[in-house]
């Protein structure tokens, strides 16, 4: 049994007010600790699939498991880091970091110890007090993934949340990603388009097909951490994801 | 650049007060037609010196305060509910739509029915005129909340009135500002409008003792001052509020 497990998922899209298959039945057990990137051509409904475990939406057929328990909702046992970051623009960078510690009812300062921590985890701490519109796409991303650690969800969602980066932020991201996961020994999902940053954080990366979207491949990523993108012995792996993508046929 | 500008804005209004004493001296008509700046003056000293002028202010102020604040706590709660449940904007939703267009004064007829000659006839008459536009953006402004705050909030735990007090209203906030600025001004004018008619106290009282004196300069004082009062909640209260929330939201 799996951390998480998602039991022939199939999601309907509505394309011109006709139906379309774009997820044809995803098998995809994640085990503890786990740190899996989905990666897909586009319009395979990857991100919907996150969206799914995550209780945002509802699949069509098929159902999602945590820790052997049908899943219904959405709820903070998993947490979802947004491709934008959705950080509440009217709150402080704090404030936003123990949002959900202030819904679950936790306490000031119980709430203060935790959001520090974190905020120091990120290299925030200097920033507590700032608005979001005062920092930069990667500094908000990192908000966005503190606001997410401190819920100690039993897993972590990840929907490209380093899509918007430029090169050198997301660089230096993906080394401290892989410092979070050995930390904290989350169990992580990680949508991404990008082969190599599928490359360097997943454990193992799982392959969609092109729509109706099935798992075509699950590859076990055995190497030393922390991995950076230009390490050259990632090249097999790349390697072996993109002949996957390739291999899916016409669009 | 600043000092410029209000250098400007005073030649403008010392010109038009030369001019219109300039007309005045002139004689072309009777000083109870069209009296001078320096009666309209007096008049409002007068006022202020019996403290009738501050007394009206105060009671138009605050029937203004409760109707506004009345307006805006209904119209929040229906401009939310119309946005959150697509019934009550279906069938609520026309219906504010058709009560929008109704001129607040319209409503004086009915308020006097229901309420008679007192304070709560003019307070219903002033929220009645506001309620909708603030509902109007509130509504606009839930709409418009962007859809990953709401499903972040709710993936963190957040649900029901939570939702609306920690999500749903701070969101739409820079909405509901315009909102209660739209709202704000349709009950300065429903406020002295019903006043008016009402002729119970207040500037609008003020306004037509003049007329049944026969008193020019005094009417032109009640509006100077009513002009002058929105002026001051516009460019001070509201503006300053708007500034500080597009700010704080990152809007600017």
């Amino acid at each position: 049994m799996g951390k998480i497990e998602a039991k022939n998922i199939i999601k309907y899209f509505q394309h011109d007010g006709k139906p379309l298959k774009a997820i044809g039945g995803v098998n995809l057990t994640v085990d503890d600790g786990e740190f899996v990137c989905i990666v897909g051509p586009s319009g395979c409904g990857k991100s919907t699939f996150l969206r799914i475990l995550a209780g945002l939406e509802k699949p069509d057929d098929g159902e999602v498991l945590l820790d052997g328990k049908k899943l219904v909702n959405t709820g903070p046992d998993r947490i979802m880091v947004f491709q934008e970051g959705a950080l509440f623009p009217w709150l402080t960078v704090e404030d936003n970091v123990e949002y959900g510690l202030k819904v679950a009812g936790i306490p000031e300062n119980e709430r203060h110890d935790i959001s520090k921590r974190y905020l120091d985890m990120m290299q925030l701490s200097q920033f507590a007090n700032s608005y979001t519109y005062q920092l930069s796409t990667g500094m908000k991303q990192r908000v966005a993934i503190a606001r997410a650690l401190v819920m100690d969800p039993d897993v972590l969602l990840m929907d490209e949340p380093f899509a918007a980066l430029d090169s050198q932020t997301r660089d230096l991201l993906l080394v401290e990603m892989q410092m979070i996961w050995q930390k904290t020994k989350k169990t992580i999902i990680f949508v991404t388009h990008n082969v190599p940053e599928a490359a360097v954080l997943g454990s193992r990366v799982a392959v969609f097909s092109h729509r109706p979207s099935v798992v075509k491949k699950s590859l076990d990523i055995d190497y030393k951490r922390p991995r950076v993108a230009e390490d050259e012995n990632l090249g097999k792996f790349e390697k072996e994801i993109l002949a996957a993508l390739r291999h899916q046929g016409p669009k | 650049m600043k000092a410029n500008l209000l250098g400007k804005k005073i030649a403008f209004y010392v010109l038009i007060i030369i001019v219109w004493q300039g007309i005045d001296s002139a004689e072309i008509w009777p000083d109870n037609i069209f009296p001078s700046p320096i009666q309209v003056g007096e008049d409002l000293l007068y006022g202020v010196s019996d403290g009738s002028l501050f007394y009206g202010i105060a009671t138009s102020m605050w029937r203004l305060v409760i109707g506004l604040s009345i307006a805006i706590g209904g119209g929040m709660l229906l401009g939310i509910f119309m946005a959150r449940v697509e019934t009550v904007n279906q069938t609520i939703g026309s219906l504010v739509l058709g009560l929008q267009s109704i001129p607040s004064v319209a409503w004086v007829p009915l308020a006097i029915l229901w309420f008679g000659l007192s304070d709560s006839g003019i307070i219903f008459v002033t929220a009645i005129g506001a309620i909708f536009a603030v509902t109007i953006n509130t509504y606009t402004g839930v709409k418009n909340i962007d859809p990953s705050f709401i499903e972040a909030a709710r993936n963190m735990g957040a649900k029901g009135s939570q939702l609306v007090t920690t999500i749903l209203i701070p969101a739409a906030f820079p909405y509901m500002i315009s909102g209660f600025k739209q709202g704000w001004a349709f009950a300065w004018r429903g406020v002295i409008g019903a006043e008016l008619l009402f002729s119970f106290l207040g500037l609008g009282f003020l306004l037509n003792v003049g007329r049944q004196l026969n008193d020019v300069s005094q009417v032109i004082a009640m509006m100077l001052v009513i002009m002058g009062i929105g002026i001051l909640i516009d460019g001070f209260v509201f503006k300053k509020l708007e500034d500080k929330v597009m700010t704080k939201w990152g809007l600017r």
